[in-house]
């Protein structure tokens, strides 16, 4: 294990050094300037010119990558240019709000899709399986920042029963009740379509089983319905909702960044939207270079699992 | 082929009892979120001591540019920091605030400062006339930025007398040297340093409590505030929601007592509904314009701007785009202005034939033009519009080109957008010389529209340098005469900055920069 760790280090490093360099000067591409940013509006140019000296933006381009490469390996991230916050602090902040933005979505989409996929799999009353049905098209049809609106006209505007955005003020664990109606229509929103696509392979993965040899056996032998469907179906039918709702997942943290703006919840997007519409480079650089470090480290994890798992793929590390 | 179950695995009965479960849990066991935000504002119809007033804005503030004005701070300057003086919104006389008094020499060059006693910091640190000298030592660094640096780089020499005198010389006279002290917010000297990371220590009537960069700002009552039983309200909590529709929301939904500058359409909406007040600030310093590179082709020749300010129906953009807050203008002043002309203010209307004709004249009939506007601005993005579709009935190949919020500010401040851009501009409420010293559209030293002219700036420093009052209105009628000429700024609508606030919020006020001022607000 530790051989091939040592082997796969290299190229792991070399993946996430041509990223530092990718997205050092990529993002250096697009147009605009951070100093006339920081300086604020109707600022001089000699103004401009000294807020440039003070972010070291008046340096050479290969000086800058350099200072920022070994600010990061002391585990210096940095200061928002905007901000003027610690860029760690506010990734640990907004990863805070995203992660727990996505759980929540994540057990929203698999209790209401796992339910959503039984009734289709399995009821014989065609109105409800009607009704189910159209529902989980609409949830996968209806884009996020379309249903998040609705959400809030219904719930927040009309019937005023939770809050439009935000977060509970006094943070989650002081009133879990009040922080979790402010959690529940952006995890809803969030949650929906991968519910609806959970709620679809389960069904059809459900009545393929339901085909099986082994499940028409239980009837025979006098199993109640509930009883084999829940005891023999419903697990086996599962591992490939498992493998789907781990891409959902993924989908999910991705597409936080959308609900993350319709109700104000912050998160790890909203402070990537923002740095890369104030030119915040160091902000937007950390946030990119993170992400493909937690990529690399998951595609390590998962080479690392697959071996414990399958001596043959042991045998080839 | 075996035949499939099809029996659901739960009984109806424990779905049924499940759900009910779950709604009795929530209708009774839980508290609501909603009416917990509703706490503070139940009860009679004055405002009463206690509650936390609840802000939405739609970015978050900007620490970097505190000394500046800037709108994303307008929410929360003054209540965490104080002035010398504060003008008076009818008159524009300074009135006491953390000075108590003052004298200034017939020629605006000696103005000397008595400060109030009793004033103390967040910290607990007693305000003195240091810390006057030393911000006006702060704003005259090269990296902070001000729209009043040019007149406190005049200042030759500071004297603190006592703790409570201080004496500022300036190089020259200045016609606006009050608008300097409206806007300079005193820093703590021990603290200022933080303030580009987000350390706010004032003598404000709030204390910063808690600030969550891009999120939230959390203020507390100063408790040794200045002004005797104020501020009435325990706290204020601004939080940064980027859609003006979500911003609507919270407001509608009850979760927030305050939206600072919904977009105008937004505000418009809710104008009929008895639960909200939109409130204009008076000062009415937001006005909408279109710039001219009048450095580059085919906007050299003053006649192609002057077509430009004909051809613009600018009352279809305050009906359609600015839900009818603010009123047309060719004019960059607000009405607060001494240099205000209402007579001059109408002095371009919608005549496409007018427009036709300059075109012509100049010879750009049916020239491509570009709109530039920056496309993160919605109100910008529909003016742009307007303005497009105005030209090429005039006769221009206008079409619009939207860019990224800093690609539109880099190419605005290094002059590098071609043809026009559709922006706004503030400055335009107080003593004139601050617009043509202060304001980058305007500036006569470099300017937005590249526009260099040895007349203007003359003019310019005239406006600047004249404090007789004779002289003075003199100057403002020359400069009125030139900038309708040029028309390197084409002025549309002067508008305001708007405060929309629920029937519950009473006592709200804003200083001449739009500065909200909570001293006296509170729930009802």
């Amino acid at each position: 294990m530790w051989s091939y760790l040592l082997r796969r280090a290299p190229s792991a490093l070399l993946v996430l050094l041509i990223s530092s360099v990718v997205i050092f000067f990529v993002l250096r591409l697009a147009p605009g300037d951070p100093a006339v940013l920081v300086a604020g509006p109707d600022a001089s140019a000699e103004t401009i010119e000294a807020v440039r000296r003070q972010l070291g933006l008046d340096r050479g381009i290969v000086s800058q990558y350099l200072t920022w490469i070994s600010g990061l390996l002391t585990g210096d991230l940095g200061r928002s240019y905007v901000l003027g916050a610690p860029i760690a602090q506010l990734i640990a902040t907004g990863a805070a709000g995203t992660l727990t933005l996505t759980a929540a979505a994540c057990v929203i989409a698999a209790l209401g899709g796992g339910l959503a996929g039984v009734i289709l799999a399995t009821t014989g009353n065609r109105w409800l399986r009607s009704v189910v049905d159209a529902l989980t098209s609409l949830a996968f049809a209806v884009p996020t920042y379309v249903s998040g609106v609705l959400l809030v006209l219904v719930f927040a505007v009309t019937l005023r029963i939770l809050p439009a955005s935000g977060q509970y003020p006094g943070g989650f664990w002081s009133a879990p009740d009040l922080a979790l109606q402010y959690l529940l229509m952006p995890a809803v929103c969030l949650a929906l379509p991968a519910a609806a696509v959970v709620a679809r392979f389960l069904a059809a993965a459900m009545r393929s089983t339901l085909d099986e040899d082994f499940i028409q056996t239980g009837v025979a032998k006098g199993l109640s319905k509930r009883r084999n469907t829940m005891r023999h179906v419903l697990p086996n039918s599962l591992p490939p909702v498992v493998t789907v709702f781990g891409i959902q997942v993924g989908q999910m943290l991705g597409g936080a960044i959308v609900v993350e703006a319709i109700f104000a919840w912050p998160g790890v997007g909203q402070l990537l939207l923002q740095g890369v519409l104030n030119r915040d480079y160091l902000l937007v650089q950390d946030l990119l270079l993170l992400a493909v470090t937690v990529f690399v480290v998951i595609q390590l994890l998962t080479d690392i699992v697959h071996a414990l798992i399958d001596p043959r793929i042991r045998e080839t590390l | 082929m075996a035949t499939p179950l099809t029996t659901a695995p739960f009984s109806r009965r424990a779905l049924l009892a499940g759900a009910g479960i779950g709604t009795a849990y929530l209708l009774a066991g839980c508290r609501s979120a909603v009416d917990t935000q509703g706490q503070a504002s139940s009860g009679t119809a004055t405002a009463k001591r206690g509650g936390t007033l609840r802000i939405v804005q739609g970015a978050d503030i900007a620490p970097t540019s505190v000394l500046a004005q800037n709108n994303v701070n307008l929410s929360f300057l003054r209540l965490v920091y104080n002035t010398l003086i504060e003008l008076d919104h009818k008159t524009l006389e300074p009135k006491p605030s953390l000075a108590e008094s003052w004298t200034l020499s017939p020629d605006n060059k000696n103005l000397e400062f008595r400060l109030r006693d009793g004033v103390t910091f967040h910290s607990g640190r007693a305000f003195t006339s240091a810390d006057v000298a030393f911000t006006l030592d702060y704003i005259r660094r090269e990296e902070v930025a001000s729209q009043l640096k040019h007149v406190a780089k005049q200042i030759t020499d500071v004297q603190v007398k006592d703790e409570r005198t201080i004496a500022i010389t300036f190089g020259k006279s200045m016609s606006n040297v009050w608008d300097l002290f409206e806007l300079l917010l005193i820093l703590d000297k021990d603290t200022a340093a933080k303030i580009p990371s987000g350390t706010f220590v004032g003598t404000g009537p709030f204390a910063v409590a808690s600030y969550a960069p891009g999120s939230k700002l959390t203020l507390k009552r100063h408790e040794k505030y200045w002004k005797d039983s104020r501020p009435l309200l325990d706290g204020v909590e601004i939080a940064i929601v980027r859609q003006s529709q979500s911003m609507l929301s919270s407001l509608r939904g009850g979760q927030a007592h305050l939206a600072v500058d919904l977009a105008p359409l937004d505000a418009a909406s809710i104008k009929g509904d008895s639960r909200f007040e939109v409130v204009r600030a008076d000062p009415q310093d937001s006005a909408f314009y279109v710039g001219t590179n009048a450095a580059a082709a085919p906007f050299t020749d003053k006649r192609a701007r002057q077509g430009v300010a004909w051809a613009i129906n600018r009352e279809r953009i305050l009906t359609q785009v600015l839900g009818e807050i603010g009123q047309t203008s060719s004019l960059p002043w607000s009405p607060t202005s001494p240099a205000y002309d209402k007579a001059l203010a109408g002095t371009y209307s919608y005549d496409v034939a007018k427009a036709k004709a300059l075109f012509e004249q100049a010879g750009i009939a049916g020239a491509p033009v570009q709109v530039n506007y920056n496309a993160g601005l919605s109100t910008n993005a529909a003016i742009a519009e307007i303005v497009t579709f105005d030209l090429k009935a005039a006769g221009l190949a206008a079409t619009t080109t939207p860019l990224q919020g800093p690609d539109f500010q880099a190419k605005l401040t290094g002059g590098g957008l071609t043809g026009l851009f559709v922006n706004n501009h503030g400055f335009g409420q107080l003593a004139p010389a601050t617009l043509v010293k202060g304001s980058f559209p305007f500036n006569a030293d470099k300017n937005a529209a590249s526009f260099d002219n040895a007349d203007y700036k003359a003019l310019a420093e005239k406006l600047w340098t004249t404090t007789d009052e004779a002289g003075q209105k003199a100057a403002q009628d020359e400069m009125n005469t030139f900038l309708l000429d040029q028309q390197f700024i084409v002025d549309l609508v002067v508008s305001s900055h708007t405060f929309t606030i629920s029937n519950q919020v009473k006592g709200i006020a804003y200083s001449m920069y739009d500065y909200l001022n909570l001293d006296d607000a509170g729930l009802a």
